[in-house]
């Protein structure tokens, strides 16, 4: 049987919830019989190829994050979100209350340790949005594994039920936001 | 209260006439989702979680508030419900900023436990992400308004159980948020900082800066106990995590001894005082040097017994804070009068005392302290004399109460003080007599209702009368400096009620004049409306256990030891401070004269830096034990925490020493 093909992007996030799922220890060498990775940090490619399962880490605060996510749902079956920043907004999300440009003039101006900063403006860099938003604020997700990160055991479950043709939701006592 | 009966889940359960579908709900261990009930509230069905199905309702209902009736067919769970239930959590998360990985509450919230719950892992609605203020303004509460659901619990109990009624809604629609007094910071307002709406709290709103980020409730062991700080003998629940009280909750907010303040609450917390860790003996060049705790015990035992065998018995005096506990007062008791065999030991509130016994004695041959009466008549009361005292400060529960009488019970309120009164919104009628007139402002009260002639004559009433007849309510006004129409209408009101009491402390004490205290039950003996059974009155005791010293005798009852010491070949003093932060403004001339002094207590202070030989005393949460409540009842504290290294009890140092001197 041919292996699952599976994408994960880390937008605005910590990349925490990709270590989380390498902390599954040794479930990743029968996982690794089963699914291959194809756009993925850890794989380091960074073209995208349709897959069955796309992930992403993190949430969408600026346009290129908008645009990867946007991608990654053209070329998957099935999107799953890792994580309170992809599933809720998370700690990134804690700007959204800030106006935007406050937030920029606080990070690159008014830092104590900045000496006559500039806000970096696009083209070169991608613009900030006006919010934070999550993945299901921007595209449609199948399924959703929340927690800041998400605990592997979590992680590895949301896995082995796609794997066995089903949509994971999470029981209650695997959820958390924290 | 007559039977009903529902059918609920296709079941049929009974329940009383007067409850709501919630409470048949829960008697019957039917499990229906809630946030913002809270036992012993008022229900107002904020959140819309308890929503069930009542056949001919047209709409789904909340249980909560839904009157119970007989034939009532009730469905409490089925999908709809369960998917307009997850609905209503995915709103509330996006109403304002829920984000629980950066939220103190995290793992201790009930909006999140009840999104696990109901597998809530994803939101579908767009946030609104309000930018909202976080008041940190108060010494041991923040309000963070970005996690507030707007259930109303912190205001509820603030109001029913607390009875201040600090916080309300402010603002419409939905910029509804809760406010402080007329929008105030929290830290300006007239919050007493008892800490109930904390506990209220079923998110991250409310939270105590002692307790964030200590430990989860999961991670603690829960111990139950009382708190024996200012004598009302609150019941306690702490939660400790690595030897270390991380909260300190009311086991049920319900229960009038269990309504806590910020001292029992919070101040346990956060170490305000340096502790005496291990013995100190001045040394030869007159610097106090930490000494082994044997060695120390072995000094001051061959000091005292030196002292004892040259000037004899009475020139060792004992002193006791009345902060500690029965067991330690007993066996200091038990010390003073056993292995150094001296008749001088007194309490530091022994003038307070001796000042109540006396006043008491006076009005009625022998009656002591049992004459006073217990804390819960104040829910009772219809009419409530609050004389120099200023319990909201000293006493906060008993503020709570008196607050409550006046605010939920419709009591009328009399303050009776020449400075202060923390009870502005409550009070009915302040009377201000001018310093040192009060005795006489309340004799001629007295005599101003004795003249309306409301009152039935007693024995009592007839020698009380006649001990005023000379006073005269018009011309004693003017003396005292109070208005006669305002004190003919406080006589109308004492006079009047049918359930009254009084409460005294610090500023009738102060003086201390046994007479004002006569004056008091005079006054409360004239404003019974049965002529039979005692006058309700309460004093305000300084400390904790200022009863449990009194009751057993630590204080002497006729005679002050404190006044001339040295005159009365006094050359030496033990002191008992336990965990009492005792600094030399109550404990004067401490060395004056004397060859020889011993501290014991918990704490580093001024007293502790003149004595010769300091010996350590645990504190109250590590050590059980029994204390009087102010009204008399004793209650056990139990340990909470382990004693630092090397520390022993206050009754094992005594024994220690008393074993040294016989050597």
């Amino acid at each position: 049987m041919a292996k699952v093909k599976v994408a994960t992007v880390w937008l605005e996030g910590c990349s925490g919830c990709h270590m989380s799922f390498l902390d599954i220890d040794e479930a990743i060498i029968d996982l690794a019989k089963v699914i291959e990775f194809a756009r993925s940090p850890i794989t380091d490619i960074k073209e995208f190829v349709p897959v069955d399962v796309g992930i992403v880490e993190g949430s969408v605060g600026n346009t290129e994050e908008e645009e990867v996510l946007k991608e990654l749902r053209a070329h998957c079956k099935i999107l799953m979100a890792w994580g309170d920043c992809a599933c809720f907004g998370g700690i990134c999300a804690m700007r959204s209350t800030f106006d935007k440009e406050e937030v920029l003039r606080r990070g690159y101006i008014e830092t104590e340790s900045t000496y006559k900063g500039k806000i970096p403006c696009p083209p070169g860099v991608p613009a900030l949005l006006d919010q934070v938003k999550p993945a299901n604020h921007v595209v449609k997700v199948d399924c959703y594994v929340p927690g800041c990160p998400p605990e592997s055991k979590a992680i590895l479950y949301a896995l082995n039920e796609l794997l066995a043709g089903r949509i994971p939701v999470l029981p209650s006592d695997m959820m958390r936001f924290d | 209260m007559k039977e009903i009966t529902l059918t609920i889940n296709g079941e049929q359960f009974k329940g009383k006439e007067g409850d709501t579908v919630l409470d048949v709900c829960e008697a019957n261990n039917i499990y229906v989702p809630t946030l913002c009930h809270l036992k012993g509230l008022t229900d107002v069905g904020a959140c819309r979680l308890c929503v069930v199905e009542i056949e001919r309702e047209r709409r789904p209902v909340p249980a909560c508030t839904y009157p119970a009736r007989d034939g009532l067919v009730i469905q409490t769970h089925n999908e709809k419900l369960e998917k307009y239930r997850r609905l209503i959590l995915e709103l509330l998360f996006t109403e304002r900023n829920h984000l629980c990985a950066q939220c103190v509450a995290s793992g201790d919230c009930e909006l999140q436990s009840l999104a696990y719950k109901y597998q809530m892992d994803n939101a579908r609605y767009p946030y609104s992400w309000p930018a909202l203020p976080v008041d940190p303004v108060n010494d041991y509460l923040v309000i963070d308004h970005n996690r507030c659901i707007l259930c109303g619990r912190c205001i509820r109990t603030c109001d029913e159980i607390v009875g201040v009624h600090t916080l309300d809604f402010g603002y419409r629609g939905w910029k509804d948020m809760v406010v402080a007094d007329l929008n105030q910071s929290l830290g300006q307002s007239s919050c007493i900082s008892c800490g109930a709406c904390f506990q209220a709290c079923p998110t991250g709103a409310i939270f105590s800066k002692s307790s964030a980020y200590k430990g989860r409730p999961e991670e603690c062991q829960k111990v139950s106990s009382i708190c024996p700080i200012c004598g009302v003998g609150c019941k306690i629940e702490a939660l400790v995590k690595d030897n270390r009280l991380v909260r300190i909750d009311s086991p049920d907010l319900t229960d009038n001894r269990g309504i806590l303040c910020h001292k029992g609450r919070f101040v346990p917390l956060d170490r305000k005082y340096e502790r005496v860790n291990t013995a100190l003996v001045r040394n030869g060049r007159g610097k106090l040097e930490s000494r082994p705790l044997s060695e120390a015990i072995n000094i001051a035992a061959k000091k005292l017994a030196e002292l004892k065998a040259r000037y004899g018995n009475n020139s060792i005096a004992g002193i006791a804070s009345s902060q500690a506990s029965n067991e330690s007062l007993k066996a200091f008791k038990e010390f003073i009068a056993g292995a150094i065999g001296s008749k001088l030991i007194d309490t530091l509130d022994g003038d307070i005392y001796r000042t109540i016994i006396q006043g008491i004695n006076a009005y009625q041959e022998k009656a002591g302290l049992d004459t006073e009466t217990s804390l819960e008549e104040i829910l009772k009361a219809d009419c409530i004399l609050v004389a120099g005292a200023n319990p909201l400060e000293s006493h906060p529960v008993v503020g709570v109460y008196i607050a409550r009488a006046a605010r939920q019970n419709k009591a009328k309120l009399i303050v009776i003080d020449p400075t202060q009164n923390s009870f502005a919104y409550h009070t009915t009628l302040w009377l201000k007599p001018k310093e040192g007139k009060e005795a006489l402002a309340l004799s001629v009260l007295t005599k101003a209702i004795l003249d309306k002639g409301s009152k039935k004559g007693s024995a009592q009433a007839k020698k009380i009368a006649s001990s005023l007849k000379d006073i005269n309510v018009k011309q004693g006004s003017e003396q005292v400096g109070i208005g006669v129409d305002a004190l003919l209408e406080a006589a109308e009101i004492l006079g009047k009620a049918r359930y009254s009491i009084i409460i005294y402390g610090e500023g009738i004490l102060q003086h201390k004049s046994p007479g004002l205290i006569t004056s008091l039950l005079n006054l409360a003996a004239i404003a019974r409306s049965q002529s039979t059974g005692k006058p309700r009155i309460i004093s305000l005791k300084p400390k904790g256990n200022s009863r449990g010293a009194w009751d057993m005798g630590v204080a002497n009852p006729s005679q002050s030891i404190m006044k001339n010491l040295t005159g009365n070949g006094v050359k030496a003093l033990y002191i008992l401070l336990a965990d009492d932060y005792v600094d030399t403004s109550e404990l004067p001339n401490l060395r004056k004269g004397m060859e020889f002094v011993v501290v014991q207590s918990s704490y580093l202070s001024s007293s502790t830096s003149k004595a010769n030989v300091v010996l350590p005393s645990p504190i109250w949460a590590e050590v059980g034990g029994k204390y009087n409540t102010l009204d008399g009842v004793v209650k056990s504290t139990s340990r909470l925490i382990k004693s630092p290294d090397g520390i022993k009890t206050d009754s094992e140092i005594f024994r220690e020493i008393s074993k040294h001197m016989k050597k």
